[in-house]
């Protein structure tokens, strides 16, 4: 009986030590995935947040042609002048064509840009663009058509044309 | 051409991962064995057992323990890139902006301080850009490093310039430019490797035949993005004093704009890059120099990813010994994954790719090998405008030891590519904080295992 009464409590305190043990040095499967980070949260001001006048359009009704470029992307400088002319043929309607920097570069930087690259559409200010709620795309460039309340109708990925436009429009069933 | 590594103590790779020692003592079970307690004691004894075994595998997962260093950067501070050289040394680079003008600057860890920051260049002129960003390399015999400089025609066009340090006058020489083919495009996507004799290793993304008038009526995918010809890749090796020694085309046709990367082997030096094909594949392909000249690339991985488009997204590559590793993203059918795969012949063939996440990341990778032969890799989980900068400790067989979020970042551009080095068997990441002005961050990864 002695011996049962030693064997238990050996066994009662080698669980508890191993439990203890575990505890100090098995970190969770959650912890193993989230420690706490090092680093501090941040708000969402950027550098760029004036909108230039009269072009604050994310939250105007009507269709959306969201066109992501970058000054490093080759093709994304050679469809600007047929987004140009697709913006020109579109005034008047229900759909607008719109530009992000990708690069995120300042304000001052992309105007400055976009006017090099001679984009006639507007090119929409980090704040707004975040008021899009699009997920950054993975590859340049990259187009998306929106609905009026911003939901993601099409991603064009790779250069695109006006008439690869109107086309995934006419898909769309959107009219101009 | 032979290139001879630095010399560097590397560490056995034939080596099993450590495993704690585990065992039964079989003197209790067979007296627990015995009469009426048998069943009760079985129980005991396996979660004696279950204990044991959990106390032994927790020596293996033990917490990554994070020190987030000081930085040497002041003011408005991004493009840092980390890098260790043949002595052991940890090395930061970074850019200082300054209104219009940049500065580019290292400094050298010692213990868990910098020392002082020292100015390698600086200019008005330079093209800044979060994913093609400056290389530092130190040598056995000195330093080089490089910026990208507008050309002076063209209004996206620029050079890759290069200045090496002269170890007798202890000062940096004239800026040069690495690619010789005069031609006003797009040069940039540079990797480095130190060799030795101060010699060093650079690849870049050369733009020369983009700029090139078509030839003849057929169309090629590539004129279709360049109106020339495609976006090459090519590599060189230069003197200490920055002559070029040799210079080789390795690809004529690749992505335009994802960074590049390579590592030295025991078999002699490799390039990993992302690929474009005719068809618009943009897998992560691998050249190894073999019996004097470049093997025809060949994909780590076969992903099949098409997409019309430039990712800005390179690939990693780390190597020890013949121990090779990539770490790449990839996005098929609109699922972007981190990825990682393994050689164990210099890179000549790989195992299956290791998922290390996918659906919430924008990739971003990159790689360190321990003196271990453990594999630290490093990319962004996003979540929505918010990421979080994570590292994964693989060992060279492929499997998970640890994995830890570094700290909270943004999925922002302007973030930039965060970079790892290692020091004997911790590791070192640098990022850009955004959340005011843009900051340098280092953090040291020990993982204690």
């Amino acid at each position: 009986m002695q011996a049962y009464s030693y064997l238990a409590r050996y066994l009662i305190h080698s669980v508890l030590l191993s439990y203890a043990l575990l505890s100090f040095t098995l970190p969770s499967a959650a912890s193993l995935l989230d420690v706490e980070a090092v680093g501090s949260g941040s708000t969402n001001q950027y550098s760029a947040t004036q909108a230039p006048s009269g072009l604050l359009p994310v939250q105007q009704p009507g269709w959306k042609i969201v066109n992501y470029w970058s000054k490093t992307c080759a093709p994304c400088r050679l469809e600007i002048p047929e987004l140009n002319l697709l913006k020109d043929e579109l005034t008047g309607s229900n759909i607008q064509v719109l530009g992000v920097n990708f690069d995120e570069d300042d304000r001052a930087t992309t105007l400055r840009l976009a006017r090099r690259l001679k984009i006639d559409f507007p090119t929409l200010t980090l704040t707004e663009v975040e008021a899009l709620g699009i997920e950054p795309p993975s590859a340049l460039p990259t187009t998306y058509i929106l609905s009026p309340t911003n939901e993601v109708l099409a991603k064009l990925v790779g250069l695109q044309t006006k008439a690869s436009i109107y086309a995934k429009l006419a898909a769309l069933r959107i009219s101009h | 051409m032979t290139f001879i590594p630095p010399n560097k103590g590397y560490l056995s790779l034939t080596s099993e991962p450590q495993m704690s020692s585990f065992f039964m003592p079989c003197n209790l079970k067979t007296l627990f064995l015995r009469g009426r307690s048998k069943n009760v004691a079985i129980i005991f004894l396996k979660i004696l057992a279950t204990g044991w075994l959990l106390t032994a595998l927790s020596a293996q997962a033990k917490e990554p323990q994070i020190t987030l260093l000081p930085t040497p950067a002041i003011g408005q501070s991004s493009l840092s890139r980390l890098m260790t050289d043949s002595s052991g040394q940890v090395h930061l680079s970074w850019v200082t902006a300054t209104g219009t003008s940049s500065a580019l600057y290292y400094a050298t860890l010692a213990g868990t301080t910098w020392g002082p920051a020292n100015l390698i260049q600086e200019g008005n002129d330079w093209f800044v850009n979060w994913a093609d960003f400056p290389y530092l390399a130190v040598t056995d015999a000195g330093r080089v490093a490089h910026w990208l400089q507008k050309s002076a025609e063209g209004t996206y066009d620029y050079d890759i310039k290069a200045v090496f340090f002269h170890q007798e006058m202890q000062a940096w020489g004239p800026p040069i430019t690495i690619h010789k083919d005069g031609v006003s495009a797009e040069h940039g996507f540079v990797s480095m490797l130190p060799l030795s004799e101060g010699r060093s290793f650079i690849t870049w993304l050369d733009g020369r035949n983009t700029k090139a008038p078509k030839a003849g009526p057929e169309h090629h995918p590539a004129d279709q993005h360049n109106m020339g010809g495609g976006m090459t890749l090519r590599a060189a090796v230069f003197d200490r004093h920055g002559e070029t020694l040799e210079e080789w085309a390795l690809d004529e046709l690749t992505c335009d704009c994802c960074n590049t990367s390579s590592a030295m082997t025991a078999a002699g030096p490799i390039v990993v890059y992302r690929d474009r094909t005719e068809k618009e594949i943009r897998d992560i392909v691998i050249t190894r120099f073999v019996d004097s000249q470049w093997t025809e690339p060949k994909a780590v991985s076969k992903d099949n990813w098409e997409v019309a488009g430039c990712p800005v997204n390179g690939p990693a590559v780390a190597a020890q010994d013949q121990l090779t590793a990539v770490a790449w993203f990839t996005a098929k059918d609109n699922l972007p994954k981190v990825q990682l795969a393994i050689s164990n012949d210099a890179g000549a063939s790989f195992g299956q790719p290791i998922l290390l996440e996918q659906g919430s990341t924008n990739g971003r990778v990159s790689i360190a090998m321990l003196d271990s032969g453990n594999i630290a890799v490093s990319w962004l989980h996003t979540n929505g405008a918010n990421a979080t900068l994570r590292v994964a400790l693989y060992n060279p067989i492929g499997e998970l030891l640890a994995k830890t979020n570094v700290a909270e970042t943004k999925s922002s551009r302007r973030s930039g590519f965060p970079v790892m080095t290692h020091q004997d068997n911790d590791v070192y990441v640098t990022w850009t904080d955004i959340s005011a002005d843009s900051q340098i961050k280092i953090a040291r990864i020990e993982f204690n295992l």
